[in-house]
């Protein structure tokens, strides 16, 4: 009879605050979200590429960038009259590996602004700046 | 260059085992891909990439359910992430033949210790050390399975963490998430109960795995040829995996595991002891 109350009791007494949730929300949609712009860029990419060449095998090498000149070099491409699909596709390579990245940016803001738990913020932050590291690796 | 077809099958397959295990998606696709021709170095590349995808699509679903411990990952990550730079740089240097028995090895030990574990079921209330509380590793899930929220309190952190910094190495190293080893390492060595230890590692390994992939990107190992087929196809068949595992009882999860782990580790290690690659 009191079956349907027992799990909210238990729940009451040591489930994380409401704020917690919120953050199990923000992290999952910034985790979801991040994947399926990728996706679809890569698709978009790869259709356009089908329409223009009739095959699906995109045969273009990626050599000696980081992230952000994988992105850059095909953007200054598109500026200068070449727009080609490559450039969605490493698009999409670039918001496939901001994903996590992001996730942790919110997880730093999440322990400093929120809990201000400080073993965290620094757990957190120490974890952003290895992966910003990283990020700009130069060959 | 391989058919676009049976790069996206075999990765739809990879990405569903991957999920359904919280293993990630690489433990079955490297091998495939390196049976189809592709090199065994271009594979971890793009399987390591595709990890980030499976994970963290994976991991959404997880961590808005609440069964995520968000602290355990944070924690945690420190020690995968300078692992998976290490274990990258590694790889960039190695030949392809320790690879494959390395890779073997890894699958075979993973496989041996779960086995042991399996007699032992999860306890709720097992005591807390000191470093453990100071780390507030404990929280609650609401278990589908069982219908009721399920209470734990993480152990052992200081064996638990340099355990971690060898997983992360191993991911960065054969760009599989190690779901199995980082699994592991929750179940046995931190006392986290099975449903949590997966979905937590499904976190833990999308930042892992990033790590390693800006090492691969930056070496010029990540072909674009692979990432539309390989990356879309292990991410549909995470999405198919990511449903099933909530619904799933530990036990199904841990037997499924078992099966998957020994075929893939005699298969890796023979190729690698007989060179033919």
């Amino acid at each position: 009879m009191s079956e349907p109350g027992v799990p909210g009791t238990a729940a009451g007494a040591v489930q994380p605050s409401s704020r917690r949730l919120d953050m199990d929300a923000l992290v999952g949609y910034i985790l979801l979200d991040g994947v399926l712009l990728s996706m679809a860029l890569v698709v978009a990419g790869l259709f356009w590429h089908w329409l223009k060449t009739g095959h699906l095998v995109l045969d273009y090498q990626i050599s000696g960038m980081n992230l952000f000149q994988l992105v850059g070099t095909e953007i200054r491409e598109a500026v200068f009259g070449q727009l080609r699909p490559r450039l969605l596709v490493n698009l999409g390579i670039a918001v496939l590996m901001l994903t996590p990245f992001l996730r942790v940016v919110a997880s730093v803001v999440y322990f400093v602004a929120f809990l201000r738990n400080w073993k965290y913020s620094l757990f957190t932050t120490f974890v952003l700046s290895v992966l910003t590291y990283s990020l700009f690796l130069r060959s | 260059m391989v058919s676009f077809h049976w790069l996206f099958l075999i990765s739809i397959l990879a990405g569903f085992v991957g999920a359904m295990s919280g293993m990630g998606g690489g433990i079955i696709l490297i091998p495939a891909l390196t049976l189809l021709g592709v090199d065994i170095k271009h594979a971890i590349a793009i399987s390591i990439l595709s990890v980030i995808a499976t994970s963290s699509g994976s991991a959404s679903a997880y961590v808005r359910d609440h069964i995520t411990n968000l602290k355990v990952g944070m924690f945690l990550e420190m020690f995968t992430i300078v692992g998976a730079l290490a274990g990258a740089h590694i790889t960039l240097a190695a030949s392809p033949r320790p690879l494959y028995i390395i890779f073997g090895l890894v699958l075979l030990g993973s496989w041996i210790a779960l086995l042991v574990a399996g007699h032992e079921t999860w306890q709720a209330d097992a005591p807390q050390d000191p470093f453990s509380r100071w780390l507030e590793l404990e929280g609650c899930y609401p278990d589908e399975a069982l219908r009721q929220t399920v209470c734990y309190k993480g152990r052992r952190a200081y064996f638990g963490a340099p355990m971690m910094f060898g997983a992360g190495i191993i991911a960065g190293l054969l760009g599989i998430g190690a779901g199995a080893v980082k699994v592991l390492i929750h179940d046995l060595v931190m006392g986290l109960p099975p449903k949590v230890s997966t979905t937590t590692s499904n976190l833990i390994i999308g930042v892992t795995a990033l790590a390693g992939t800006s090492v691969y990107l930056i070496a010029g190992m990540i072909q674009p040829g692979l990432v539309a087929p390989v990356v879309l196809g292990v991410v549909l068949g995470a999405f198919l995996g990511t449903r099933l595992l909530v619904r799933l009882s530990n036990q199904s999860v841990r037997r499924f595991f078992l099966i998957v782990l020994l075929v893939l580790a005699v298969e890796m290690i023979i190729r690698g002891v007989r060179g033919v690659l």
